[in-house]
């Protein structure tokens, strides 16, 4: 059975990009979130096995999104999508629980390492 | 909490470093326009004060925090530096040598840097009047763990350095430890992980039951790390490794590669009597594992001695600056030059280099090169040059100090030693091997004067013996009016050589190749005599014999009437060694040798032979 795969970011194209990258390695994409309460909101209704997570969100920005959703399960595997200069950002979203993280501009096979570690 | 393991790895980065500082103070002197140097001396002190923070050598440190301070001025400047400025730096540089030697040897209190600080602080607040006065007292990195009572396993990471954002790495290495067991300690402090400056080098105690492959594998797996170093209990935080990145070096001991040396040495013995019982037993398959070992240990001892070589850059590359102040010291203009600085030769020896040479290029400085004046008025450039070289010859290697100075004034020398008795009363003139002799003898000087610098006799006795006790010779060439040349021939490994074996009496002894010019057969060739010395006649040559039996009153049969003649050469000079017997060619391992009281100086070494039994080597400058 293939993982399932929550896909949040505000940028269309962005979310596209994953989720094509994602999709082609077999990964079932199972909703997409805009915002942060958004991806709050989806986690709890599907229960997905993988949530990529952009950081810079209107709304509710990625950082919170991760406390909440980690609030109600501390097991929640989420990978942060983040750009270079956001170091500080990325140190405090895996204080609050995110698995790992990916530096745009994403180069498929590094997305797919980091989502083998988070999933492994 | 226990540095001291740490401290030969210290000193040896810091004095590459120094090393480093010096060289490009010089060019920095010569060109004081390009902006390279300045940069270069600043990240070089800058890496000597880190690592002397983490030491807790605070002279050390504070010493270099001002020089760092002073340094980053000049270099975002831009300025060429005033020629008291350089001084100021070269000073300093000494200063903080000194100060890392002292407080490697425990005695940092000995230290004496405040002078040297304080000039500092005048030139600083000489540029920027208020940066000086807010220049800050270092602060030493966030305390290692082991200094906030932390325990468990020291873990150092170096994380890829083409990692993306190396903090979040961190961060995420620091969590997955958390899931082992408790993290302490963790430096540089997670705050510096939110820096975008953060190198991705950094440490952190864990008490852990997991064994030090399972932290390593879990570490690992979190990706885009180098380097993972686990530690055992109560190790202290060192910088994880040194500025500039992967090498793909490693630091050994010198006294590991010695045992190693030792060891393939009694290889190479057990290899020969295995050789000789092979023989005895004519079984095939017993010849081919003789021979296989005989290849392999070959090979074996070849990588060991080519791990022993060392560039000579890594002693000649302070003499630029040796050379710089001495000329300083005698107003006197002088080009420096080296050549052949890649050339190798075993650490064992270049290690003892270093004094002889720093003799024979301060008397260069000195008693060769004129004062600019008297330069010009002999029609040469003011600007005297000496040459520093190293070339690599056929089983040695030669090093020679070149200078165009004065040359030496033989009718002096010559008039001196007559003197003080040192030649015959008739001697009419000296050669250049005679000259060398008479050079040499402890305390002889011609200088007019005893200068600071040199002049007290001292210079080439000190060199003539070191090289001697390196298995080594020393030339001398000179020419008045154009110059002196020392030529020194080193082997070019001290620990494995090819010797011919000889027989007198019962016993054998060992002579090696390097200076074995010929052999000849004692009965069979014409006999004469050379200042009352019984010699031979070889090719029109008149060549002094000695012969061993004599020599080391060995008693027994009489020798045979016709026996060999190993004719031995330094330099210029020869002499025919008499023996009982020649038993051919062998590798040998030269074991160091503590002579006991009263022994004849011509033996500089002891080695084993194939059978077990040891045989003395025969010293051919003891000789000769």
């Amino acid at each position: 059975m293939s993982h399932t795969v929550l896909v949040c970011d505000d940028a269309i194209f962005m979310r596209t990009m994953i989720s094509d990258i994602l999709a082609q390695a077999g990964f079932e994409i199972v909703g997409e979130a805009e915002t942060g309460s958004q991806a709050v909101e989806k986690y709890r209704q599907l229960k997905p096995d993988l949530v990529t997570m952009d950081i810079v969100m209107p709304d509710m920005g990625g950082i919170d999104a991760v406390r909440e959703i980690v609030k109600n399960d501390p097991d929640a595997k989420i990978l942060m999508c983040s750009a270079m200069g956001q170091q500080a950002l990325v140190v405090e979203a895996i204080q609050a629980g995110a698995k790992d993280f990916v530096v745009k501009p994403f180069q498929p096979s590094r997305v797919l390492e980091a989502v083998q570690r988070v999933l492994g | 909490m226990d540095l001291s393991q740490y401290a030969e790895l210290f000193l040896a980065e810091s004095r590459e470093h120094l090393s480093a500082c010096n060289q490009l103070l010089l060019e920095w002197e010569r060109r004081p326009a390009a902006p390279e140097p300045v940069g270069g001396i600043f990240r070089a002190v800058h890496t000597v004060k880190g690592m002397a923070a983490t030491m807790g050598y605070a002279r050390v440190a504070d010493l270099a925090h001002r020089m760092e301070n002073l340094l980053d001025h000049l270099r975002r400047g831009g300025q060429p530096p005033a020629d008291e400025t350089l001084q100021l730096l070269f000073r300093a540089t000494d200063a903080l040598e000194k100060a890392v030697d002292l407080a490697v040897a425990g005695r940092e209190r000995d230290a004496d840097v405040a002078g040297v600080a304080a000039e500092l602080d005048r030139a600083m607040a000489r540029f920027a009047p208020d940066k000086a006065r807010a220049a800050p007292e270092f602060v030493p990195p966030p305390s290692p763990p082991g200094d906030v009572g932390g325990t468990g396993r020291l873990i150092q990471v170096v994380l890829r350095p083409e990692a993306q954002i190396k903090g979040g790495r961190a961060m995420l290495i620091i969590r997955k430890a958390q899931s082992l067991g408790a993290v302490q300690g963790i430096a540089p402090s997670p705050a510096a992980f939110e820096a975008e400056e953060f190198d991705g080098r950094f440490a952190f105690r864990l008490e852990t039951a997991h064994s030090a492959a399972d932290i390593e594998t879990a570490i690992r797996s979190v990706g885009d790390v180098e380097r993972v170093m686990v530690g055992g209990d109560d190790e202290h935080v060192t910088p994880v490794e040194s500025a500039g990145g992967r090498s793909r070096h490693i630091r050994v001991d010198l006294k590991r590669l010695d045992s190693l040396m030792d060891l393939i040495g009694e290889l190479v013995t057990t290899r020969g009597r295995l050789n000789e019982l092979a023989a005895e037993r004519k079984d095939p398959a017993v010849d081919d594992v003789a021979i296989q070992v005989s290849r392999l240990s070959a090979d074996l001892q070849a990588e060991i001695i080519q791990a022993r070589m060392t560039p000579v850059w890594q002693v000649f590359d302070r003499f630029p600056r040796l050379v710089r102040d001495v000329a300083r010291q005698l107003d006197k203009q002088v080009a420096f030059k080296v050549e052949g600085k890649e050339i190798e030769l075993d650490r064992a020896i270049l290690d003892e280099l270093g004094d002889p040479l720093v003799h024979l290029l301060r008397n260069a400085v000195d008693h060769g090169i004129e004062s600019p004046a008297e330069r010009k008025k002999r029609g040469k450039k003011p600007e005297g040059e000496i040459v520093l070289a190293a070339v690599r010859e056929r089983s040695s290697v030669a090093i020679s100090i070149t200078d165009d100075g004065r040359g030496i004034d033989r009718a002096q020398v010559l008039a001196k030693a007559l003197r003080e008795g040192l030649v015959d009363a008739h001697t009419e003139t000296l050669s250049d091997d005679q000259l060398l002799r008479v050079l040499a003898r402890p305390g002889f000087s011609t200088a007019a004067e005893v200068t600071s610098v040199s002049g007290r006799g001292v210079g080439i006795d000190v060199a003539m013996t070191k090289i001697r006790a390196l298995g080594g010779s020393i030339e001398i060439r000179t020419e008045p009016g154009k110059g002196t040349s020392f030529v020194m021939r080193l082997p070019v490994t001290l620990a494995i050589v090819r010797a011919l074996i000889a027989a007198v009496g019962t016993e054998r002894y060992a002579l090696p190749l390097t200076y074995v010019a010929e052999t000849a057969e004692f009965g069979a060739i014409a006999m004469t005599t050379m200042e009352g010395r019984e010699a031979m006649v070889l090719r029109d040559r008149v060549v002094p014999l000695v012969h061993l039996r004599h020599l080391l009153s060995v008693g027994g049969d009489a020798p045979p009437a016709r026996r060999p003649v190993i004719v031995l050469e330094m330099g210029e000079r020869r002499t025919g060694v008499v023996v009982d017997g020649m038993l051919g060619q062998q590798e040998i391992v030269v074991k160091g040798f503590e002579a006991p009281q009263g022994t004849l100086p011509v033996f500089s070494g002891a080695t084993i032979m194939g059978d077990g039994v040891p045989a003395l080597i025969l010293d051919a400058a003891g000789l000769v």
